[in-house]
């Protein structure tokens, strides 16, 4: 009885919720291509992802939203379909809450093609720290400087090239809730897998 | 996948080296990089250090050994010495990439975030927020207005309506009471899923989106947090524990993203005990509200419980302080999608979730009404309700809200048309009822979340934890005589 109450309520439970257990979600799938998302909760990951895979995840302001993973599909170049995976909150790669440790193991045991870093670009200062761990990492990393105009606003103006040329990976600017440089985005995945690719067989 | 090497320096010599002398010794099988798992090594990590400690057994204790000699060249602990190295590179490079005004330019959104997270402006805005927001839009215009008009119409038009139809079709008696009549399917379950819970979980749950699309939470969280330290818990514990007053079931499941096993379990309690659902804050809120002497003393009642009981429990179970580290997102004007997106999906999770239980419990109570059990159970239960001075009536609700909260809140709310409530009773009633029981689908995810073995430990403590301070409040209203 129990346990079949059990069955009828959980995966209810788990799509308004979206929870996957990590382990479960660790299934890669079908051998396509993997966009994976970082950074910490708040930054507009959810926003980026929806764009991306056009599907519906809950947009939050608060962390804790996104306790799970989120995968869904995109086409890069409008032929290829890629995997897109969202990642729950991150702030280092030194993990101390269960987000962080889920979306770490994600990052250990999956194999991204392109980590998108989504940061918010009135808080460089602080998160860079992780985009730096994540280069450590040797993880093909594009850095997404979102929130752009609310930096704007505050008068704090951020140069893509010159970061581009300090840090050696991609830098886009986005604001995502307005839609500004999303496009960029997919371009600048397609030309750095190529990139990445090529200099591999070289 | 090869990818961009760092041109900058980003530690300092010493650490260098042992980073290296630690990546020639691990064969690399990973995912990341071994400068990455040398570094997490050097940092501590005890998910890292375990998988390198079984798989490159031979060189672990050489591992273990350059780490040690590294630590005894600095004072504070090396995760500390490392991170801090990275973070002055992580400032440089923002330095270079970035121009901030001298004077930094104080948003009007940052004004009011300011004043949110100062106790001196904080806590009246906090209690202003949950006048307006609690008090008059889900007690007052749900639970009061909505429900009203609901009721009534559900009650003088699809009652009858029912009745009659299932009085024609239908020759079999017990089938008509399945469905109609009294405690039917349609006349009691729907009545109570769409007339008087649905407006009250409805109105929090756009409440509860809006006070999350502000940004407003986390300030929440940052102004409680002192009083949260001393349950055991900290401010992070805020999103789950006021998502609570929505749907327990869910904010047990939210409660995950707290840090330690400790905090978890104390927000489960906490949840289980003294957090009361939307649909029993409602009905609760809109049946004291025109007795506020009486609805005060539920709302001390229950936060003293709360506050003696986590308190309590902080310091009986072992385990560290939990530290406190949020990030703030901007505050800003909620957006309509969003509000009512979020909105949406909470609805439609609450209702998926409960409609199949209000028809099982309406199925099981018309089972135990035909078999009689159902009257053997009130039977029992009326002496232990008599005992903390409320009518042979109550029994019934009671048993309802082992079946869901709400449902226990419907019943009451039933009861309290009747009129045959006094004052006194009904905070009685309203305070144990809130204690009482998690509900069959909270408790289903307390076993979920946290395992049988503590799920079944709180619901005993809670069962006649509820009794007693029902008897103990009701003894409290008598000796001190308070008019309510």
């Amino acid at each position: 009885m129990k346990s079949v109450k059990h069955n009828l309520l959980f995966p209810r439970l788990k799509k308004a919720l979206r929870v996957d257990h990590p382990k479960e979600s660790l299934k890669s799938s079908h051998g396509l291509k993997k966009i994976v998302l970082v950074g910490t909760p708040n930054v507009g990951k959810s926003v980026i992802f929806n764009f991306l895979t056009g599907a519906y995840v809950t947009v939050s302001n608060y962390p804790g939203t996104t306790v799970e993973i989120s995968r869904g599909k995109t086409f890069i170049k409008e032929k290829e379909t890629w995997e897109v995976i969202d990642t729950p909150g991150m702030y280092s790669l030194l993990p101390i809450t269960e987000e962080e440790r889920v979306s770490r193991t994600l990052l250990l045991e999956d194999n991204p093609d392109v980590v998108l870093h989504i940061i918010d670009a009135k808080n460089l200062e602080r998160i860079l720290n992780l985009t730096i761990q994540l280069i450590e990492a040797g993880l093909p990393v594009i850095l997404v400087i979102n929130m752009i105009d609310e930096a704007d606003k505050l008068g704090i103006k951020v140069d893509p090239a010159i970061l581009e040329s300090l840090i050696g990976i991609p830098v886009v600017t986005t604001s995502a809730a307005s839609g500004y440089g999303l496009d960029t985005i997919k371009n600048t995945i397609w030309d750095y897998y190529q990139n990445n690719t090529l200099g591999k067989q070289a | 996948m090869e990818a961009a090497v760092f041109k900058l320096p980003v530690y300092d010599l010493l650490i260098e080296k042992s980073l290296l002398k630690i990546e020639n010794l691990l064969i690399n099988n990973f995912n990341l990089s071994k400068r990455a798992i040398a570094l997490l090594l050097l940092q501590g990590d005890e998910e890292i250090h375990k998988i390198v400690s079984a798989r490159d057994r031979g060189n672990y204790e050489a591992i273990e050994r350059i780490i040690a000699d590294t630590q005894a060249n600095y004072k504070e602990p090396l995760y500390f010495v490392v991170n801090l190295q990275r973070q002055h590179t992580a400032t440089r490079l923002s330095d270079q990439a970035t121009s901030a005004p001298e004077e930094p330019r104080h948003s009007f959104s940052e004004k009011i975030s300011r004043l949110t997270m100062r106790p001196v402006t904080g806590v009246p805005i906090l209690l202003l927020v949950l006048y307006c927001g609690l008090y008059k839009f889900v007690g007052i215009f749900g639970a009061g207005t909505l429900v009203d008009y609901l009721e009534t119409g559900y009650e003088n038009i699809i009652n009858p309506w029912v009745n009659r139809l299932v009085e024609i079709y239908i020759p079999w008696v017990p089938v008509q009471e399945l469905l109609a009549k009294d405690y039917g399917i349609i006349t009691l379950g729907f009545r109570y899923a769409l007339a008087i819970v649905l407006p009250i979980v409805g109105t929090f749950f756009i409440v509860f989106s809006i006070i999350e699309d502000t940004g407003y939470l986390p300030r929440m969280a940052m102004l409680v947090d002192r009083v949260f330290k001393s349950i055991g818990l900290n401010g992070r514990a805020v999103i789950p524990m006021t998502l609570g007053f929505g749907c327990d079931a869910m904010a047990t499941m939210v409660s995950r993203t707290l840090e330690t096993a400790r905090e978890r379990i104390i927000a489960t309690l906490l949840l289980a005990l003294a957090i009361p659902c939307s649909a029993q804050l409602g009905i609760i809120l809109a049946i004291l509200s025109g007795k506020p002497r009486a609805l005060a003393l539920w709302a001390g009642f229950l936060l003293l419980i709360f506050l003696l009981v986590g308190y309590l429990t902080a310091r009986l179970l072992p385990g560290a302080r939990p530290s406190f580290y949020m990030e703030l997102p901007p505050m800003r004007r909620p957006n309509l999608r969003n509000i009512y997106t979020k909105t949406y999906t909470r609805m439609q999770w609450y209702f998926l979730e409960i409609m199949p239980l209000f028809i099982l419990a309406s199925v099981l109570i018309w089972l135990g009404n035909i078999t009689g059990i159902f009257q053997q159970l009130v039977a029992w239960l009326t002496p232990v309700v008599n005992c903390i001075g409320l009518p042979d009536a109550i029994a019934q609700v009671f048993l309802f809200g082992f079946f869901r909260r709400d449902y226990g809140a419907a019943g009451l709310y039933d009861l309290y048309k009747t009129g045959i409530l006094n004052s006194a009773q009904l905070v009685v009633t309203a305070a144990t009822l809130t204690l009482f029981v998690p509900c069959i689908a909270q408790f289903i995810i307390m076993i979920k979340e946290r395992g049988l073995k503590t799920a079944v430990a709180i619901a005993l403590f809670i069962f006649p934890f509820a009794f007693i301070s029902g008897y103990a409040l009701n003894w409290l209203i008598f000796i001190t005589g308070v008019k309510l």
